[in-house]
């Protein structure tokens, strides 16, 4: 098992206020690695200091045996590490196509962006159709396409998603998860940022816990299912 | 009134409003990308247009052609402010993106006067206005009552090409990507790849080479530069920035052209030409406190 992305004892917050703590965890290459919180754990707060948007605190963060710690976000996107934001986050303004571009920036082979453009078609036929429209005019479902469309468009080797079933129906909260799970399948390693739980612990193979900015449990995803402990607190008793 | 008159007015206008839509093009990209104001922007104009007399007066010295002199007046000038642009924005802009919006334009205003107080005392007798060569053919043909200067097409020509390459460059480029990506969301922008300080550095290179521009035009067009030229070429541009709506391209061209327009309305109506100003901002106003966010916000697609 290869660790494609390590967090060593990270510290991160806002303002005065350390928001995680001393948390360290692996995203193993292959594999679906989720991490599991409720509202106000810090799991954005922990993702966006991986990302170089907040500043790390303390703590070491390695992708590929490069220590990125301090990199700049577009540097360590440049590496080939996408993200899904909270929120989706599409750019309302320019159509599907541009957002889909956009994803591709760091490709400067146009040839090799069309060909990335028809993979992310054929796994969104209705990206395709839609391609023209204002990103901003597209329901809550058709943008979670979209911003999974234009992570895949960077080619990354490592995907983060940061709760992208947020927000929408149930119907495309299951399609959300079979598209992960897909994307994963054919060989993406994925970090998976989630609250619901059940959904994730089906697709997901190591899971990691965060509470009040700490990591309460880890492991596989068998061990947790069966951490009686962590039912009773997170998920419910079901 | 005397169609020959009106077309008269309308060149006339269409001369000033093209080097309005420039200034304010300018305003709207900065603001667009880094939600600034950069209070400099006219006196960067002021000094584009007395960096391409300087660089006349040592061309004139060695006789070189109108046309090469010219030439090498709007490109160095350009690329000149430009940098001055690029520089201004690192080390002073930037820096300042953590911190109040208001310590931007406080900064900013304040280098502008640096920049104006700097021509004045330098440049040789800077105080007084400078005479601009004539470089462009002076060449007419009477139509009735309209008097067509070639020099005015020339201008109005060169204005327009501007603004649509640089529409082009934002709407068809990569860089015009990113430049888009960033105004919308720097956040994502930066987790698509895009390095956020390059595209705001070429942001304010570009607002600042355009600025130069027009500081060069409105030299060639009224043979007379002075070193406060950029004060009220400025907040005119900044009005039509905001009156056509903060962040959208159409919307600077929409402003600049207006506010040409009012002026010209306020010099046939009014006898007193000081007067064309007072109508114009009045009207200015008036349109921002019934549409605050601008005449195109909310209907122009994009934000820069
Ligand atoms: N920009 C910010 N400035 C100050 N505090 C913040 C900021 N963003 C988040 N916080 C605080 O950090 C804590 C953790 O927030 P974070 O967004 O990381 O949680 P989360 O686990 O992602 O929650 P959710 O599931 O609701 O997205 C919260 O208490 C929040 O109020
Ligand atoms: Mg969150």
């Amino acid at each position: 098992m290869v660790s494609m992305l390590t967090v060593d004892n990270l510290t991160a917050g806002y303002d005065e206020a350390d928001v995680v703590s001393n948390v360290s965890l692996n995203v193993i290459e292959g594999k679906i690695t989720c991490l599991l919180g409720a509202n106000g754990a810090g799991k954005t707060t922990l993702i966006r200091a991986i990302l170089g948007l907040n500043n790390i605190r303390a703590g070491l963060v390695t992708f590929s045996d490069k220590d990125i710690s301090s990199w700049a976000t577009h540097d360590i996107a440049s590496e080939g590490v996408t993200c899904v934001p909270e929120g989706r986050r599409v750019f309302g303004k320019m159509t599907v196509l541009e957002n889909l571009q956009a994803g591709a920036f760091l490709e400067r082979n146009a040839s090799v962006v069309m060909q990335r453009l028809k993979q992310v078609y054929d796994f969104f036929p209705k990206l395709e159709e839609r391609s023209d429209q204002l990103a901003g005019t597209m329901s809550g479902g058709e943008q979670a396409m979209l911003t999974i469309g234009r992570s895949l468009m960077s080619n990354p080797s490592l995907m983060i998603f940061d709760e992208p079933s947020l927000g929408l129906s149930p119907l495309f909260v299951k399609e959300n998860f079979r598209i992960i799970k897909d994307i994963n399948e054919k060989g993406m390693t994925v970090l998976l940022v989630e609250q619901n739980v059940r959904q994730t612990l089906e697709i997901a193979h190591f899971g990691y816990v965060l509470s009040q900015g700490k990591i309460v449990a880890s492991g596989s995803v068998d061990s947790l299912k069966n951490n009686s402990e962590l039912r009773a607190a997170y998920f419910g008793s079901a | 009134m005397d169609p020959g008159f009106f077309a008269q007015y309308l060149i006339n206008g269409l001369v000033q409003g093209i080097t309005y839509a420039l200034v304010a093009v300018g305003f709207t990209l900065f603001f667009g990308v880094l939600d600034v104001i950069k209070f400099s922007h006219g006196d960067v104009l002021m000094l584009g247009a007395f960096t391409a007399l300087a660089l006349f007066l040592g061309l004139d010295q060695l006789s070189t052609p109108a046309w090469l002199s010219l030439t090498i007046m709007l490109c160095l000038g350009v690329i000149a402010m430009a940098l001055l642009g690029a520089l201004l924005c690192k080390f002073l802009v930037l820096p300042l993106k953590e911190s109040p919006p208001l310590n931007t334009l406080l900064i900013t205003l304040m280098f502008g006067s640096v920049i104006r107080e700097g021509v004045r005392l330098f440049f040789p007798n800077g105080s007084n206005p400078k005479p601009f060569p004539a470089l462009l053919p002076e060449t007419s043909i009477n139509w009735g009552n309209l008097n067509l200067r070639l020099d005015s097409v020339i201008l109005i020509f060169t204005g327009a090409m501007a603004i649509v390459l640089t529409h082009l460059f934002i709407q068809k480029t990569r860089m015009g990507l990113a430049i888009r990506a960033v105004a919308q969301d720097e956040e994502t922008a930066r987790l698509m790849g895009i390095n956020f300080n390059k595209t705001v550095l070429m942001t304010f290179a570009l607002g600042s080479g355009l600025a130069a521009l027009s500081g060069i035009s409105t030299g060639l067009y009224y043979q007379e530069i002075n070193f406060s030229m950029g004060l009220m070429l400025g907040v005119i541009g900044f009005s039509a920035a905001v009156v056509g709506g903060l962040g959208s391209i159409y919307g600077a061209i929409v402003g600049g052209l207006l506010f040409a327009f009012l002026q010209t309305l306020g010099a046939i109506w009014f006898s007193v030409p000081a007067y064309k100003d007072v109508f114009a901002f009045t009207v200015i106003i008036m349109l921002m406190a019934w549409r605050p966010t601008g005449l195109l916000a909310d209907r122009s697609a994009e934000r820069v």
